[in-house]
């Protein structure tokens, strides 16, 4: 079991603290606040999540963007307690007001599941193979909500109606090798959905599978979230996902939020270089065929070290001397516009 | 006999035992999990090989029959006499003496022509290997007691027949770990290369491969040692092994069983000696494996 | 597994069942190893021949002893059909097998089938007891362990499974009779009570043997588990979808993760036989068992050649075969291999 301990403010705080970047956000059903997630290892310390603070409400999208290693998905399953015991987790996360962090393995086995659920990026792995499916969409509602076998079963037909899956009855039944990715995907949502969460994370979700069955996939999860007014928090390194499928935006660079819009604004214009560098990367239909894309030069920092700079400072295009010295703090420059840059683009490309 | 250990990793190399190894203790923990089994082997072999050439020691196989049944810390008789005035002290190290050149002859004779069938078989592949794998499947269908007891009667009692015995265990159950060893290093760059720049094969297996699976094959003999002790007992005990008024630990528990109501010593004494010993080698191999990474 | 050459249907004669047959993957991986199995089988009997007629030693004179005369021995030769060559004496032998006819006892009247049939419930009830004492007793322990990894009872069942591993047979058999038959005198030293006469006497006659056989088991079976069942905890997705989905620990180590466990440990099983079948030698020995293995040892030191063959060539056999059924069954028991290697 991970063990999420509340450190608060006594923990050392890694790469300068920085003001609060939401209070408390009214009708918001999830509330993070400053956290931090340190792994301790035999070959160090690595601060992987150095201080990020966003709210998701209940029937919007929120998705975290950034490259592997920035931090997203660790924070993802430090919201949902499934961190390893080597991790230390300080900072707040609130669940309609109430504060998650250092609850108890029972109190948060109560909660996973049922306040927040998870969708994961690889189908073919996260369903257990010797099972058949039926039984482990059934199993996430009794541990929750005590029910014989028939309704548990009559339940989680209607789950299998609800993320289209054909033949629900005979699918019951069967493995999850016998699904094509997309179905499984569809299964792990089912799961997620089972106790009807207030809170849905989508790790990576549609990564996995291919570009036809990934728009399937969203317009799902979009369509089920409009149902049940459940928040989604989706975590992807997919930038056109952001803005095709989701209302605000936080991209995230070596455990720290860096830009942070409504989907609108964000697209309307960049900020941040390191936004901007991600959007760049994405292949374009208007450009020429055979011309390399840009690609974001060199590498995220090594996360075991704590630099005084801004950590894009290294690989930005557009870096001066003060970038080097202090990190620019994620401060509110416009209404609903947060940026963490001394030399922010002015007018950033739309795309 | 004892089970498995070697057994499972000779006839199942695809089972990663090093996952099994359990708790890993980390630092001055981990070594002290080789240093004390190698401390205490090296401790028994100097008193089996060395001891008695510097200091007197009874003659394991003449009895003083005054002398019979002297109970434990007797002295002159540190672990007392037995039923015909045989020194237990004296036969303990003369009989660990026979265990450990039966074990290293055994393990040295797998190493060479077991590790040679195996890395063979892997390194040519197709037809060669699948017909190699089947005659190591016959071997390897016999419980390992079966074989070598069928073999050792054949031959008759001698040490020489029981090495060559167990050597019918060993060289197949070799074979297992090499091939499993070379199979993972068969494609890898530095072979490939070495094979596309037109180096012999025989010198790819020597100066390429044998390096390489050295360390499986190291680990490997240590189990395979413990194995084989215990199976060198198992000969005895049974009276197929090498014959009686030579002082083995096999031949000890034997004839102590006929009085195991009356002198339990007479059997415990040999059977701690042969645990510890069994002990110690497979702890060595276990610590020597998940030291050296190998699966 | 044996991983099939792909087949294409298309080429298979016969009706469209068999070529439906053919292509269940199954059937396919099922009919390779059934294949591969026969030239093992096949090479078990010439192993168990020449083992008892190829090495250097004359059955004829051993068995009469040295007072023979020339001529008693070349009539006993004839006999025994060992003036003929080698092969012709294997083939007559193999002919024998293959219609279940393995000779008849040099010793006795007695037809070497005969013997080995009224032998085997001893060895069967002595495995099969002691497989159920290993798991009864393994996996519980292995399941504890791998919830508290490196807690004290992980560390206590390490150190006594090392110890289990290391021990000799004809060791813990005889220190187990010091205590509980010398020392503590509950349960007899040596005997056999059928278990058509008294189910309690003959628990009382097998229940030690059983004990002696199955401690190495437990050391061996509650590591790989305990190691098969922490890797599946730490590296599987599927398991972090069960905890996402607020499932216990100890649930998901009972439900999921010893599931799939059950299914590898099966085919260890079958490697192990051939090892569990040498220690019954031993076992029966010391407890005066009247099973196969006795009889083993009883044929050697009596030179009857064609008992010590029928012995031989039965546990090879009976390894291959179980080998064979334990792949069969990991087939139809995994629901990847059932399915999805139609695709490979």
């Amino acid at each position: 079991m991970p063990r999420l301990r509340e450190r608060g403010r006594a923990a050392p705080a890694p790469g300068g603290s920085e003001p609060s970047a939401v209070g408390m956000t009214p009708g918001a059903v999830l509330e993070v606040e400053d956290l931090r997630v340190t792994f301790r290892t035999r070959l160090g310390t690595v601060y992987a999540v150095q201080g990020i603070s966003f709210a998701v409400e209940p029937g919007r999208t929120l998705a975290v963007i950034g490259e592997s290693g920035s931090g997203k998905t660790v924070s993802a399953r430090a919201i949902m307690g499934l961190l390893p015991r080597s991790a230390d987790v300080s900072g707040s996360i609130r669940f309609k007001g109430e504060q998650v962090v250092g609850r108890s393995n029972n109190e948060m086995r109560d909660y996973r599941g049922r306040n927040v659920a998870m969708v994961f990026q690889n189908p073919e792995r996260s369903l257990n193979p010797t099972m058949r499916v039926g039984y482990q969409i059934a199993e996430a509602i009794t541990t929750h909500e005590p029910m014989d076998r028939r309704q548990a079963r009559e339940r989680t037909i209607e789950l299998l109606k609800m993320v289209r899956i054909p033949a629900p009855e005979q699918r019951f039944h069967e493995y999850p090798h016998q699904l094509s990715g997309g179905m499984r995907q569809r299964v792990v949502i089912a799961i997620a959905l089972a106790c009807g969460p207030e809170v849905l994370i989508a790790d990576e979700a549609t990564t996995a599978l291919d570009v036809t069955t990934q728009a399937q996939i969203m317009d799902l999860l979009l369509d089920l979230q409009r149902e049940t007014g459940t928040a989604l928090l989706m975590i992807s390194h997919d930038m056109s996902l952001a803005a095709a499928y989701s209302e605000d935006v936080v991209v995230m660079y070596a455990g720290k939020i860096v830009e942070r819009a409504s989907a609108r604004d964000l697209f309307a214009g960049v900020r941040m270089p390191y936004t901007q560098a991600l959007l760049d990367a994405i292949p374009r239909i208007d450009t020429e065929p055979h011309v390399l894309l840009p690609v974001v030069g060199g590498r995220p920092p090594d996360q075991s070290v704590l630099r005084d700079g801004c950590p894009f400072a290294p690989r930005c295009p557009d870096v001066q001397q003060d970038c080097r010295d202090h990190a620019p703090p994620l401060r509110q420059h416009e209404p609903d516009r947060w940026w963490a840059c001394w030399h922010p683009i002015q007018g950033g490309a739309a795309r | 006999m004892s089970v498995p250990a070697a057994d499972l990793l000779a006839s199942a190399p695809a089972q990663d035992l090093r996952a099994g190894a359990a708790p890993r203790a980390r630092g001055w923990l981990r070594n002290l999990e080789i240093a004390v089994p190698g401390t205490v082997l090296v401790v028994l072999l100097f008193f089996c090989f060395i001891w008695p050439l510097v200091y007197h020691v009874p003659d394991p196989t003449v009895g003083n029959l005054f002398q019979v049944n002297l109970p434990l810390w007797s002295p002159g008789h540190i672990l007392g006499t037995d039923t015909v005035g045989y020194d237990i002290m004296s036969r303990i190290l003369y009989g660990g003496r026979v265990s450990f050149e039966v074990a290293a002859a055994v393990q040295l004779i797998g190493l060479v022509f077991g590790g040679l069938f195996g890395m063979v078989a892997a390194y040519r592949g197709g037809w060669t290997e699948a017909v190699m794998m089947r005659i190591l499947d016959v071997f390897i269908a016999f419980p390992s007691l079966v074989l070598v007891l069928a073999i050792a009667d054949s031959l008759g009692p001698s040490e020489t027949h029981v090495i060559w015995a167990l050597s019918a265990f060993s060289i197949p159950a070799f074979a297992r770990v090499s091939r499993a060893a070379t199979l993972r290093l068969r494609d890898q760059p530095f072979v490939v290369a070495a094979r596309l720049a037109g180096t012999k094969t025989w010198r790819i297996m020597l100066r390429h491969l044998t390096p390489n699976i050295a360390p499986q094959m190291l680990t490997f003999s240590l189990l395979g040692a413990s194995l084989t002790i215990i199976l060198e007992g198992a000969l005895d005990f049974l009276g197929y092994g090498i014959p009686a008024p030579t002082a083995t630990w096999g031949n000890m528990i034997a004839t102590g069983e006929s009085f195991i109501s009356v002198y339990p010593r007479l059997v415990i004494v040999p059977s701690i000696f042969l645990l510890v010993t069994s002990i110690c080698l497979n702890m060595m191999g276990d610590g020597l494996r998940a030291r050296w990474g190998v699966r | 597994m044996n991983i099939s050459v792909p087949v294409q249907p298309a080429r298979w004669p016969g009706s469209a069942f068999v070529r439906r047959l053919a292509s269940s993957p199954t059937v396919r991986v099922s009919a390779r190893r059934l294949l591969s199995a026969i030239p093992v089988l096949w090479g078990v009997t010439l192993l168990a021949f020449l083992l008892l007629n190829a090495l250097p030693g004359d059955a004829a004179s051993a068995l009469l002893g040295i007072d023979a005369t020339p001529a008693e021995i070349r009539s006993f030769s004839i006999k025994l059909h060992l003036n003929e060559p080698l092969w012709t004496r294997y083939g007559h032998w193999l002919a024998g097998v293959v219609t279940g006819n393995l000779g008849t006892s040099l010793a006795s009247p007695q037809s070497v089938v005969s013997i080995i049939a009224s032998r085997l419930p001893v060895t069967l009830e002595l495995v099969i007891y002691a497989l159920v004492l290993t798991f009864v007793v393994s996996v519980p322990l292995a399941v504890v362990c791998a919830r508290w990894p490196r807690g004290i009872i992980d560390r206590i069942c390490l150190v006594l499974s090392m110890a289990s591993l290391s021990t000799a047979p004809y060791v813990l058999g005889l220190l187990l009779v010091i205590v509980f038959a010398v020392h503590w005198s509950i349960f007899p030293a040596i005997g056999y009570t059928a278990l058509s006469t008294s189910l309690t006497g003959n628990l009382d006659t097998m229940t030690l043997p059983s004990i002696v056989l199955a401690i190495p088991l437990i050391g061996f079976y509650t590591r790989f588990l305990r190691a098969d069942l922490l890797e599946q905890m730490q590296s599987e997705d599927y398991v972090v979808t069960a905890r996402a989905k607020g499932v216990s620990e100890w649930r998901i180590l009972t439900r999921h993760v010893l599931r799939n466990s059950f299914i590898g440990l099966l085919t260890v099983i079958g490697l192990n036989l051939a090892t569990l079948i040498g220690a019954t030698v031993i076992v029966e020995q010391i407890f005066s068992l009247p099973g196969i293995g006795y009889e083993l040892l009883n044929a050697i030191s009596n030179r009857d050649v064609p008992v010590v063959e029928g012995i031989v060539l039965v546990f090879g056999i009976t390894v291959v075969l179980v080998n064979l059924l334990t792949d069969l069954l990991y087939g139809v028991l995994d629901p990847r291999i059932r399915h999805v290697r139609s695709r490979s």
